[in-house]
């Protein structure tokens, strides 16, 4: 754990070090939440599913371009192997990369949510914790696959579209559950109703948990 | 080769079991009395549905087979059974989208069964993307193998997820004879064997030319470091 969070706080250091930080993912998520905003007419708002949908968009092309900048920075300095040298397990890098992205992808959503109040025009949730619950859940799941998958795409010219055609569809269960329940908090109706989908929220989670701690090794050091 | 001397064979018998399907489907199968004739859709989307399902949990076979043997033939597999998934799940989609459109006035609409198929057809084309795309090195097919097994792992979450948001599908095997005819299961059970040996035969012939594909390619990798 010592060791992946090494990894992490090296790669936050890195990116925020760098001058960008998470910029370009926080301004592709602003820009999808503006211009989803002109499907309403002026004056009009947009129902909490579209919302909590769009927010959760802007969260999923987000954490691509997050974790190609993760996966892509030992590549630019030419130091993959010095990574893969370091005496630490392909699970402590994966862990820290996960912690890493999990760190940004946060970061970047403390954008979207004003955004979406702002530009789509719906209310503030008043629960927050199940608010925070939720996003916690998903975005784990999210950066769960994302740290495994992140690897994946290393070493193609065209590794942003390539993620995001392996890693949207993957995450579905996970958005359809962060827009149910997210929509119910943006509407303010009880979360009590929506427990199922938690339990879908935390299968995912433990599935992909699982399998990526057995299979990154696998994905990580192939070269 | 060995297979390609069965997969002729197995082409024509798939061809004959085919034939005969459809006459079951057209002459034996009594005509259902909402639908119509649009009804004996359904005994080709069934078993296309089917055998795509099975042909992606043969990538996560030969997937994890791949991981645990390193032998390049599992991973050939794989890559077989990816096409056929495709192949078969997007024509599954195709007469499913007809049969919405004769049975709920749409060309698509929500539901697990639709929308888990079509959510596998977007993964599994994806999986097909990454083999052709050529990355990872020497350790490409280490990278596609865990790609085939994390994209079976989701299935049964996609389909959970998608009934819990909403259903419209008729429940056909559900109850007790699923409502249907002796002779309507008769024939779904024909069509699904027919079907089951035109997959089985498609396999074949894929796999052995993605066999003759790799020696060629060795071949030349070979001529090629000798140049």
């Amino acid at each position: 754990m010592r060791k992946a969070l090494c990894i992490a706080s090296k790669d936050l250091r890195q990116v925020f070090l760098g001058g960008s930080g998470p910029v370009q993912a926080v301004l592709l998520g602003l820009l999808l939440v503006f211009i989803f905003s002109l499907s309403a007419a002026p004056g009009e708002r947009i129902p909490a599913q579209g919302a909590a949908a769009i927010f959760w968009l802007a969260s999923s092309f987000s954490l691509v371009l997050i974790f190609n900048t993760l996966f892509h920075m030992e590549e630019e300095n030419e130091v993959a192997t010095a990574l893969l040298l370091a005496p630490v397990s392909p699970q402590g890098v994966w862990l820290g990369k996960a912690i890493g992205g999990m760190v940004l992808l946060l970061l970047t959503q403390l954008f979207f949510l004003p955004a979406i109040i702002v530009f789509l025009g719906v209310e503030p949730p008043d629960d927050l914790l199940f608010g925070g619950l939720l996003v916690l859940g998903v975005d784990v799941g999210l950066t769960v696959l994302g740290s495994l998958l992140g690897a994946v795409s290393r070493g193609s010219e065209a590794r942003d579209s390539l993620l995001s055609i392996i890693v949207f569809p993957l995450q579905i269960p996970l958005l359809l559950a962060g827009i149910k329940v997210g929509a119910a908090l943006l509407s303010a109706e009880p979360v009590q109703g929506y427990m199922d989908w938690f339990g879908i929220i935390g299968a995912f989670d433990a599935v992909f948990l699982g399998a990526a701690m057995i299979l990154f090794p696998f994905v990580f050091g192939s070269e | 080769m060995k297979l390609n001397r069965i997969a002729i064979p197995a082409a024509v018998l798939a061809g004959i079991c085919l034939a005969v399907a459809q006459y079951f489907v057209w002459v034996y199968a009594p005509v259902e009395a909402t639908m119509g004739q649009v009804q004996k859709i359904f005994y080709t989307h069934l078993p296309l549905a089917w055998w795509a399902l099975l042909s992606f949990f043969g990538v996560f076979v030969a997937s994890v087979a791949y991981l645990v043997t390193r032998r390049e033939q599992w991973d050939l597999l794989a890559g077989t059974f990816a096409e056929i998934g495709v192949l078969f799940s997007g024509l599954a989609l195709l007469t499913g989208s007809v049969w919405g459109r004769a049975a709920w006035n749409t060309w698509w609409t929500w539901d697990p069964r639709l929308s888990t198929t079509l959510v596998t057809w977007f993964v599994y084309t994806a999986y097909l993307v990454l083999r052709s795309a050529e990355i990872g090195g020497a350790g490409q097919r280490k990278i596609r193998a865990v790609v085939g097994i994390v994209a079976f792992l989701d299935v049964p979450l996609v389909f959970l997820s998608a009934r819990m948001w909403r259903s419209i599908h008729p429940a056909v095997f559900a109850s007790k004879g699923g409502g249907l005819e002796p002779e309507m299961w008769t024939t779904v059970l024909v069509s699904v064997a027919a079907w089951g040996v035109f997959f089985a035969a498609l396999a074949m012939v894929r796999f052995a030319g993605l066999l003759q594909q790799e020696r060629v390619n060795g071949l030349l990798a070979a001529r090629r470091s000798f140049e």
